[in-house]
């Protein structure tokens, strides 16, 4: 399994929304960060910033539950891919979704997917602070372990 | 749409509070296109709504919210939205910038801006839903603190993601610096704005949008962000801000002598030791956060580890918050002062004048004419850190020695017979640069429209450029104010964080403008636009009746040698820098536009409206 796959460092979001605005301007020419396929929510009272992003599960509910089989995948990258025509805008794949990342396009009415940008995912591109990376599958361990041994080390800092 | 600029989503919300409607109105188009956008357009709608002499705290005062073409765009930093006022504090013209997310959030519920009018008679908050906006009870609201406010709104309007603005406690009860609170930590900061929003009884406004923005250029912006997200982060500036944040400053303000002090008594901190940004890193910083489509991510979130808001987070506190609330009141103890900084958040008033108004306090205490009895049992000396968090409080609550200092420094001193221990100008407390240090800051704080400000024309950096020792002497430092200014006066009205300004030169800015507008605005035009602005902003005020004798400092600036530090010996030229000033601003001796200049800028009609004033 040598696939890569969108990794969060959730702790080193600052909230700038960079990443939203480029899934919506690379996949609709638009300035909406509605339409991205990600979105970073703030936890207001704790200061905290979390990107929540397709993980490209490998056994995706978001594919297993849809009555119209009109989501597949890209063999090449796992990026998802929606067949518009045959989706019924039942939103089974929002409900289902573990991280709660997809949301539905209020001109299109149809599902919003993350195709991972053909394999150069742009949120990742021009994340400023590195918190969103796109990491071969069989790594996606190594910079959260990182992250932990430094805290329980007692040092500050985390992935670099 | 056809009849909007790109960028402009065509709408803005008119609201009467007293009539209880809300209406929308098309963006005067003409208007953006004369005065570019939030601080220029606020600026012109401000002067014709309003009449000579409006009760900044009546009915017919007005608060007068906008963004521009850029907001809610990848235009980076710019998150900015204005609101425009005439200032219950200073009595002047006055305008106050947030940053965070609200500004996008309102672009995408459709929205430009929103003018308040009227007075409700009833506790209310607006809530802008996408394309529509209604009025809804705050009863259930009145008396709660600002991040209560935000945290119930979101809770019952069922969605954790709607940005808002709110007032705490204080710009209930017309504290006259009340700040209007956003995004839990951003603030409108400046001038009372809170406090207007408390006379109307608007309690909140709540947003929420999913719509676009629709740009002329969507790729070559795509572009242009790329290549500033790649300068900024190369840029030696913007790396120091990323880092510790506006706290940066504080060693080269200190090291240079011009960190306010004591109550400006001196410009020199001997313990500033705890309070600069590496050692605020290290000890205290836990986060880091950004506002919209800015990669600087200059907040920094801080613990609360004293007094009532122990174990709360605060996003700060910010290098004027420090100055003021720190050294200007003696304190070095950097937790005092975040515990200071989270009752000003929390209930919702500015903290630089705050930590002005209370140093005024704390020298007047040490003078003899504030006694124990007035401050309620407080040992109100300078660097009792624990006496500025209690002060802070009945500020908060207008309790005792706490109401008089709600009313501003100007009114407090003049109150207790020592009107010349107020460092203010315009009734507006002055920023932390001690001018006497860095005197082009004193023109800076003198000419500022809104009163005591250091945003309006911030020299500092400039005035220190090449030989440090150039900050000392007034000489091209006019020239110096009215360059920064024009630009800074763009930048406002852009809606664009002031940290841009590091990268993004006035040609960068104004491509940001064509690819969003579609429209080509040449740097000359541009700088007449600015100009244009600023004079608008000077016939507000002359039309109050203000003149040359208001644009002066604080006594001690003028009269006293700086008394110890880097910059000892020093006073501010004022006079000379002053006459240079007004020379280049086409103004006469006495600080008033001349109408041939205001002709050639299509401001007649606002100067002939200005004239004829009685001065105060």
């Amino acid at each position: 399994m040598k696939h890569k796959v969108l990794v969060v460092y959730a702790h080193k979001c600052t909230g700038c929304r960079i990443c939203e605005q480029w899934c919506a301007q690379t996949h609709h020419g638009e300035m909406n960060p509605a339409k991205a396929r990600l979105a970073v929510h703030r936890v207001h009272d704790r200061q905290i910033n979390v990107p929540v992003t397709c993980s490209q599960c490998i056994k995706a509910p978001c594919i297993d539950v849809c009555p119209s089989q009109c989501i597949s995948r890209n063999e090449d990258t796992f990026g998802l891919i929606l067949d518009a025509d045959e989706c019924i805008a039942c939103r089974m794949c929002v409900d289902s979704c573990v991280r709660g990342c997809i949301k539905m396009d209020a001109d299109t009415e149809i599902p919003l997917l993350c195709d991972l940008c053909n394999g150069d995912p742009q949120c990742v591109k021009h994340c400023p602070e590195g918190a969103l990376q796109y990491v071969p599958f069989d790594q996606v361990d190594r910079g959260f372990r990182q992250y932990h041994a430094l805290r329980l080390a007692g040092e500050k800092g985390g992935a670099q | 749409m056809s009849n909007t600029i790109s960028g402009l989503t065509g709408s803005m919300l008119r609201v009467d509070l007293t009539g209880s409607r809300v209406e929308r109105v098309e963006t005067p188009r003409d208007l953006f296109e004369r005065f570019i956008g939030a601080r220029g357009v606020g600026a012109y709608m401000l002067f014709h709504e309003l009449q000579r002499h409006t009760d900044p705290l009546g009915p017919a005062g007005k608060l007068i919210f906008l963004t521009s073409p850029l907001v809610g765009t990848m235009a980076p930093g710019a998150n900015k939205i204005t609101v425009s006022f005439r200032s219950p504090l200073s009595e002047t013209y006055s305008f106050s910038l947030c940053g965070g997310h609200l500004a996008p959030e309102l672009k995408f519920a459709g929205f430009d801006g929103i003018v308040v009018e009227g007075k409700s008679d009833r506790p209310v908050y607006l809530w802008v839903d996408n394309g529509t906006a209604t009025l809804l009870d705050a009863g259930h609201l009145w008396g709660k603190q600002t991040h209560d406010t935000e945290d119930a709104i979101r809770e019952e309007l069922g969605d954790q993601e709607i940005r808002v603005a709110s007032i705490g406690p204080a710009g209930e009860k017309l504290v006259r610096y009340a700040c209007i609170q956003a995004d839990y930590h951003r603030e409108f900061g400046r001038g009372g704005g809170g406090a207007v929003m408390g006379s109307k009884n608007l309690k909140a406004v709540a947003v929420r949008g999913t719509g676009s923005v629709e740009v002329a250029d969507s790729a070559a912006l795509a572009e242009i962000a790329e290549r500033v997200y790649a300068d900024l982060a190369e840029h030696p500036k913007a790396r120091l801000r990323r880092r510790f944040g506006t706290p940066e400053m504080v060693e080269g303000t200190n090291k240079f002598g011009f960190w306010a002090t004591r109550n400006f008594t001196t410009g020199y901190f001997e313990k500033a030791d705890r309070l600069t940004g590496p050692e605020l890193k290290a000890k205290i910083f836990i986060g880091d956060n950004s506002c919209y489509s800015c990669p600087v991510a200059c907040g920094k979130v801080s613990p609360v580890t004293r007094g009532q808001f122990a174990g709360k987070l605060i996003e700060g506190a910010e290098f004027e918050t420090i100055g003021l609330l720190g050294p200007n009141c003696g304190v070095s103890d950097p937790e005092a002062v975040i515990a200071a900084t989270a009752v000003c958040d929390a209930y919702g008033f500015d903290t630089m004048s705050a930590g002005a108004a209370i140093s005024f306090a704390m020298e007047a205490y040490e003078q003899g004419v504030i006694s124990r009895e007035d401050t309620g049992g407080l040992d109100l000396r300078f660097g009792n850190g624990e006496a500025l968090i209690a002060v802070a409080q009945k500020i908060a609550d207008r309790d005792g020695l706490g109401d008089i200092l709600a009313e501003g420094s100007r009114r407090a001193a003049g109150q207790f017979g020592v009107p010349h221990l107020a460092m203010q100008v315009k009734g507006q407390e002055l920023a932390t640069y001690e001018p006497r240090g860095v005197v082009g800051m004193g023109l800076s704080y003198a000419i500022s429209p809104k009163g005591g400000h250091h945003m309006i024309a911030p020299t500092m950096g400039l005035e220190m450029a090449g030989d440090p020792a150039n900050r000392l002497v007034g000489d091209g430092k006019a020239r110096m104010v009215k360059d920064t200014q024009l630009i800074m006066t763009i930048v406002d009205s852009l809606a664009m964080c002031s940290s841009m300004r590091f990268v993004l030169g006035l040609e960068a800015i104004l491509s940001l403008y064509r690819v969003v507008t579609g429209i080509t605005l040449e740097q000359e035009e541009a700088l007449l636009i600015a100009e244009r602005i600023d004079n608008l902003e000077r016939l507000f005020n002359v039309r109050e009746g203000l003149t040359r004798k208001d644009d002066t400092l604080p006594r001690r600036f003028l009269k006293d040698a700086m008394p110890t530090g880097p910059s000892k010996g020093n006073t501010v030229p004022l006079d000379q820098m002053l006459d240079e000033y007004y020379e280049l601003m086409g103004w006469d001796p006495e600080g008033v536009p001349r109408a041939e200049r205001m002709r050639e800028l299509g401001l007649q009609a606002e100067w002939e409206a200005a004239q004829g004033t009685p001065g105060r």
